[in-house]
């Protein structure tokens, strides 16, 4: 594109800078603080983050918690993309529309939201309670189940945008095609859609389970300190401890889970394709 | 001729608007129907009906003396070639063919395949990727996909029509063979007339989401009932006949030159063979032609022509 290689180096230059600077820098910093010790370079404190239980509890639910998040929404997902994709052109525009909404409201708002809804006089249990079912209002917020209903809600809208996408490159007939040929809605589903959208399910998934396991909101205000996850942890670690040894750890927990994440779907998607 | 397949008051609709109403047909075993139409008349939307795609809000579906109305796709053993052919492109040509097969785990599934893939001409090609066939080549696998299948009935939704010329004659005999050699029963849905004459056993024009003539590709061509049905086959020049009815001439049947009648050319064009006027009358528009050779009119001349009786196509309506 350009006559000279050169010109594309000056006209990257500010931005690589400002990258460097503000970003690498700053995050080199904070991840090598995890590999030091009082006597200098050591593993030491991922071995100390490991050995405490409480530790060891948050990281399996983070992980676990993503997880679920990411496989319920590709669930929901799929079914939700394929009304979609199925709908007249005019109403898709509309019906897809309401689905990226919430992406458009505060985060901070949106989870606030399910104060009012799953809190102690809030509208789940006023409806619980009103009604005779219980006597007295069931604990719903600070359990995991808050947190993943927040998560889901927050992330689901990805999935679906994915997978919409990944839905309308799909040749135009080859679910009736397949019907045709025989196949029911699980096999077409397993032998056509599934694989011709691998790569929405690769980006989808890859969104959903990382902005899950890296949420800081839905967790601190639905899970609060009951229900601690690896971010809200690393919160904590830095404001109430001073603990930088822990958040840098976490630091890299994350980011390596982020990234693994990522290449076990593509991993997952390219391997069946190869067949 | 007992009914192998019959469409029995079929009312087809999306949501509110209806695209088929009230469809009668019955097709004979072994028969090759072509089912003719201009674009949005509900061809597509018959064939997905017959094939389970989509359930009648009115009517019944029967196959082969089964009522398949509220059967699903997968049940009925109708094979469909979509126009868009709708390969599966993460499957290898093989895979596309055996797909069917495979779902209902048929015995000698590899010698299936062959064998179909032997019959479109398609044998060197079983290991490639749909995308690096060319249209017709591609066109071939998903008729192979839907023949192995061993349908009752073949429905072919504008099969042709993203082919170009000479593609399509040449498929259009291979499909006649096919049909010849398998003796399945077809259903041919295009919008070219010349197509569906060359085909067809019969055909069936359709207007509007229902039948507006059916007959014998002859019957069609020089027979048409009304003003529709003489304008879809090339009855250009089409007048009322004082009763209710209407006359209708092909332009070779316009007589120029001489006769009691006076136009003025209103337009022409040259197409190889012949040459094509336009005349404005006080009978109504006059569409005629003349062989090249002859000496052409110019636009605004006037010209005496006549519309010979014996040579009219005589419709029960005019519209
Ligand atoms: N998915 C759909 N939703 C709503 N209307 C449709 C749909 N498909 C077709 N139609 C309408 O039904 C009528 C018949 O369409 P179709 O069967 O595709 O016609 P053809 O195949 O003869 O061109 C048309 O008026 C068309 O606009
Ligand atoms: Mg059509």
């Amino acid at each position: 594109m350009f006559e000279d290689k050169r010109t594309g180096l000056a006209l990257a230059l500010p931005a690589a800078v400002f990258a460097a600077a503000l970003f690498l820098l700053p995050v080199g910093i904070l991840l090598s603080e995890g590999f030091r010790n009082a006597d200098g370079w050591s593993l030491a404190p991922y071995v100390e983050f490991f050995a405490s239980g409480r530790n060891r509890v948050v990281f399996l639910r983070t992980l676990k918690l993503a997880a679920l998040v990411a496989g319920v929404s590709a669930v929901i997902g799929y079914a939700t993309a394929f009304a979609i994709v199925s709908l007249p052109p005019a109403s898709r525009g509309r019906v897809f529309a309401l689905v990226t909404l919430p992406l458009m409201i505060s985060p901070v708002a949106r989870t606030y939201a399910w104060l009012v809804i799953l809190g102690r006089t809030g509208f789940v249990n006023q409806m619980l309670v009103g009604s005779g079912l219980l006597d007295t209002p069931l604990r719903l917020l600070f359990t995991e189940t808050a947190v993943f209903i927040g998560l889901l809600q927050l992330f689901l809208p990805l999935m679906i945008i994915s997978l919409v996408s990944a839905m309308e490159n799909m040749p135009r007939d080859a679910v009736p095609a397949a019907r045709v040929l025989g196949a029911n809605w699980f096999q077409v589903f397993a032998r056509v859609i599934l694989p011709l959208t691998r790569e929405g399910l690769v980006v989808g998934g890859t969104l959903v389970f990382t902005g899950s396991m890296t949420a800081y909101i839905t967790p601190a205000i639905l899970g609060g300190a009951k229900v601690l996850m690896l971010e809200t942890l690393l919160y904590q670690r830095v404001t109430v401890a001073n603990d930088f040894a822990s958040a840098s750890v976490i630091a890299m927990i994350l980011m390596v889970m982020a990234f693994s994440a990522n290449l076990l779907l593509k991993r997952l998607a390219t391997a069946r394709r190869a067949r | 001729m007992s009914d192998y397949v019959a469409l029995d008051g079929l009312t087809l609709a999306y949501g509110k608007t209806v695209a088929v109403e009230g469809l009668d047909l019955s097709i004979a075993k072994g028969e090759l129907i072509t089912l003719l139409g201009p674009s949005g008349c509900g061809k597509s939307t018959t064939m997905r009906a017959i094939a389970g795609l989509m359930t009648p809000s009115a009517g019944r579906i029967v196959i082969d003396g089964r009522d398949v109305t509220r059967l699903p796709p997968s049940k009925r053993e109708v094979g469909l070639v979509f126009q868009s052919y709708a390969l599966f492109p993460h499957l290898t040509v093989y895979e596309n063919v055996a797909f069917g097969l495979r779902l209902k785990s048929a015995p000698d599934l590899d010698a299936k395949v062959r064998d179909g893939l032997a019959t479109v001409g398609l044998s060197d090609f079983a290991q490639r990727a749909p995308r690096d066939l060319s249209g017709g080549q591609q066109q071939r696998v998903a008729l192979a996909r839907s023949l192995v299948m061993e349908p009752k009935v073949l429905l072919l939704d504008e099969p042709l029509s993203n082919l170009d010329a000479r593609l399509r004659l040449e498929m259009r005999m291979e499909l006649q063979r096919v049909q010849k050699e398998t003796g399945i029963t077809m259903v041919f849905v295009t919008h070219d007339q010349a197509e569906a004459l060359a085909l067809a056993d019969r055909i069936v024009l359709m207007r509007d989401g229902a039948i507006e003539q059916t007959g014998t590709p002859e019957e069609i061509y020089s027979a048409p009932v009304s003003g529709f049905a003489a304008d879809f086959v090339g009855f250009e020049t089409i007048l009322p006949d004082g009763a209710g009815g209407g006359l209708a001439w092909r332009p070779g049947a316009v007589v120029l030159g001489s006769g009691p009648n006076e136009g003025k050319v209103r337009g022409t064009a040259f197409a190889g063979e012949r040459r094509e006027y336009i005349l404005e009358s006080p009978l109504g528009t006059i569409k005629a032609d003349t062989p090249a050779g002859a000496a052409p009119l110019e636009i605004g001349q006037s010209v005496a022509f006549d519309l010979p009786r014996e040579r009219a196509a005589h419709l029960a309506r005019l519209d």
